[in-house]
């Protein structure tokens, strides 16, 4: 019972009301927790944009949870998974698209991987050495929204929203044109070949170009293309003749365009027209001739050197080109001539006529075919207009045809027979080197040669008389000016010899080995050190025998000790 | 000897839980306060399960997210990469150091795993009036509340690696908002395994007894 007064003697508790028993607050965390969390969630479903699939031929340097998809470089979406297509030959990237660029997924959108690339034309994705590389990403105009695409190999030139018109140009071959040659004008860069693909046909090239803008407004209906590709060397009558636009455009290929003078001023030429690329600077600027006439010539000499294309004169003026350069072969008379065809040009003529002129020279080259034939009739048969080869290069020897008015040529009507009008021609005054060998090697024997050497051998003889007196000049001077030189050189010498004398004695005295300073020096030296010796001895001794200070030196007793 | 020896609840005695003075109780239901400091005198936590349940259960909520968002994001010169816990441990893993990655598991995903796990059981027997494993259980509880602590480890790299790798523009390391959820998790548990209260284990065992004598 001990132990109950034990506990009898503790103390009683007081009694408190207590509250009812009810749910208690701390519900509250869990019930927050759930909510922040459902939130998140929620949150997290609304923000999730769509998941595209994008097919490549590889995945270079793609990786997924790394890789981002950039839209003018601002990432709207991240590569999550990078994964062969099912039939192995492909990659196909799956990427989580920001909500925010979801509407940006349209049919004809594109992606391309972003990695460096270097090229004749330039350099670019540099970045991408650093960072990785990503996927580029250009917008299209299409509504109809996609989740999967087909990526491109190579980065599309024109990407959304860069201000300009597009062309088709139409060429025989591509030449050394590419995605992303050049386009100038008036040597600037202006554009680039967008795209190029065999035409339906298959016997042109159908090349898309673009030409940015402000630029674009210069490309009107007349505009003209060629090809700068390359160095245009050519070698004609005219001479000799070098065209390039760039250095790029020599090495990567390029076009350019411009607007020929002659065409007329017109609107700017509406998106996707198609032109005509010609080949050449020279080809594309070419006035189109509306009106040309046919003739033939005959010749009585070698046509070596005349090619198809070379000019036509008429005092100068170029007014046509050959067509053709042939043979006419008469079994009949066994006759063989070269024949020439060429085409006449009236507008070149009428355009380097004045004022007035001009106007009847059009009026005529307009009228009937008999007004014409009477006019051409009167200038070869009463004023003698005959066809002429003429050389335009010497060393190329280049032909060329040359109109002009022979009024002493012998009488020749033009024929009218056949089915191009032959014109009259006359003999060449190109010199026939073959032919003119004989002449000069005659020429050559006729020269006064013996009396070039007499001449010569006087001449010789003067020169060697010349040289004596030369000769004598120089040994007066040897005579009288040489000795008083010499004597001053003497005397030069013993000046010297003098000077040298005095430092020898200098040196003796003070520094030499044997120089008296340096004998005392010397005595002195060895005296201190004598004495130091003597004073060392003293010293020793003074440190073996101290009472020595006091008693003097002791005898030293050899034997005992 | 499991629950047959007399408990002061049994006896009518409350112990204080501020100056651990002895005292009668008022009624058993209500124990009152304790005359000698003045604090509140309860023979068992008071809503001790309740409490408990509550805050295990926020933890388990807050563990979901915790693992799912990222703790850790790295910018590396315009790339930037988000990692999750487990993301993480599968980087370590792959990467040839298998023993970080399994204290990270360990320490990450594991014992916070363990603690709600551990504390449900508890909750679990304890409302069952189970009188299995009494010490063992109690052995379990003791572990809830050693390990406690040591969960924050996650929490410490990642603020001493923001902290420390900050070398803009090359690299830079930003706290994910997992970072957060995972420290709830962590506190949440330890306040959880506070608020559990280990007599009640004992408490059944009487009850049973009682029951059947």
């Amino acid at each position: 019972m001990a132990e109950d007064s034990g506990l009898a003697k503790l103390p009683q508790a007081t009694v408190v009301p207590g509250k009812r028993f009810r749910v208690s607050i701390v519900w509250a965390i869990p019930v927050l927790a759930a909510v922040v969390a459902i939130g998140i969630a929620v949150q997290r479903i609304l923000s999730e944009g769509p998941t595209i699939t994008v097919v490549f031929r590889s995945a270079e340097g793609l990786e997924a949870g790394k890789s981002f998809i950039k839209y003018k470089d601002v990432n709207i979406g991240q590569v999550t998974a990078v994964q062969l297509a099912s039939d192995y030959s492909q990659v196909e990237i799956k990427a989580k698209i920001a909500k925010s660029a979801a509407g940006l997924m349209v049919e004809d959108a594109r992606f391309w991987v972003v990695r460096p690339r270097i090229a004749l034309t330039g350099v670019s994705g540099l970045g991408t050495l650093l960072s990785g590389n990503y996927i580029g990403f250009a917008s299209g105009k299409s509504d109809q929204p996609r989740r999967s695409f087909t990526g491109l190999e190579v980065p599309p030139i024109v990407t959304g929203g860069l201000p300009g018109r597009q062309f088709l140009l139409r060429a025989e071959t591509l030449g050394s044109l590419g995605i992303g040659s050049p386009i100038y004008y008036r040597r600037l860069p202006v554009g680039e070949v967008v795209a190029y693909d065999l035409a339906a046909d298959g016997k042109n090239v159908d090349i898309k170009v673009f030409v940015q803008s402000p630029y674009d407004k210069y490309v009107n209906p007349g505009t003209r293309f060629w090809n700068a590709s390359g160095i245009d060397v050519s070698l004609n009558a005219n001479g000799f003749d070098v065209r390039t636009e760039s250095l790029a455009a020599l090495v990567a290929g390029g076009l350019a365009f411009d607007t020929p003078v002659f065409a007329p001023t017109a609107a700017p030429a509406a998106a996707d027209t198609a032109f005509t690329l010609y080949s050449t600077r020279a080809v594309a600027m070419k006035q189109p001739e509306t009106v040309a006439r046919h003739y033939v010539l005959y010749f009585n000499e070698t046509v070596r050197g005349l090619s198809i294309g070379a000019p036509v004169t008429l005092f100068g003026m170029p007014v046509g080109e050959v067509t053709d350069v042939g043979l006419s072969f008469d079994p009949g008379t066994l006759d063989v001539h070269p024949r020439v065809e060429f085409t006449f040009y009236p507008e070149r003529m009428v355009m380097r006529l004045s004022g007035r002129q001009e106007l009847a020279a059009q009026a005529l080259a307009e009228s009937s075919e008999q007004k014409r034939h009477a006019v051409l009739r009167r200038l070869v048969e009463e004023r003698g207009l005959r066809a002429q080869l003429k050389s335009g290069s010497l060393i190329t020897g280049q032909l060329y045809v040359a109109f002009n008015f022979y009024p002493n040529a012998p009488r020749a009507k033009i024929d009218w027979n056949r089915d191009a009008p032959v014109l009259p021609s006359v003999e060449s005054l190109i010199p026939d080197l073959e032919a003119k060998l004989p002449e000069i090697v005659d020429k050559i024997n006729k020269l006064p040669l013996q009396a070039i050497a007499e001449d010569l051998k006087k001449n010789l003889e003067t020169l060697d008389q010349t040289l004596k007196s030369a000769n004598k000049l120089v040994s007066h001077v040897d005579a009288d000016v040489v000795p008083e030189l010499k004597g001053t050189l003497e005397e030069a010498r013993r000046a010297m010899a003098a000077a040298e004398r005095v430092m020898k004695g200098a040196e003796s005295t003070l520094v030499g080995p044997n120089a008296p300073t340096q004998q005392e020096l010397r005595d002195t030296l060895q005296e201190v050190s004598r004495t130091a010796r003597s004073l060392r001895v003293l010293t020793d001794y003074l440190e073996r025998h101290p009472d020595s200070l006091i008693r003097g030196k002791s005898e030293q007793k050899f034997g005992r000790q | 000897m499991n629950g047959s020896a007399l408990t002061a609840a049994q006896a009518g005695l409350v112990s204080c839980e501020t100056c651990d003075l002895l005292s009668r109780a008022a009624t058993p239901a209500q124990p009152g306060h304790c005359p000698r400091c003045g604090a509140p005198l309860q023979s068992r936590r008071h809503q001790s399960i309740q409490y408990t349940w509550a805050l295990v259960i926020a933890a388990a909520i807050f563990y979901v997210p915790a693992n799912m968002l990222p703790v850790l994001t790295t910018n590396t010169l315009g790339s930037s990469e988000s990692d999750t816990i487990m993301s993480g441990v599968i980087y370590l893993y792959t990467s040839g150091s298998w023993p970080l990655a399994l204290i990270v598991l360990i320490a990450s995903i594991m014992i916070p795993m363990g603690k709600i796990v551990a504390l449900a059981y508890l909750l679990i027997t304890v409302q069952r009036g189970s009188i299995k494993n009494n010490r063992d259980r109690s052995r379990l509880y003791r572990l809830v509340e050693l390990i406690g602590r040591w969960s924050m480890l996650d929490v410490f790299v990642d603020t001493f690696v923001v902290a420390l790798v900050q070398l803009e523009p090359l690299m830079s390391v930003q706290p994910g908002p997992g970072v957060l959820f995972f420290m709830s998790v962590v506190v949440l548990t330890m306040l959880a395994a506070q608020s559990f209260d280990p007599r009640l284990i004992w408490d059944a065992g009487r009850r049973r007894q009682v029951g059947h004598g």
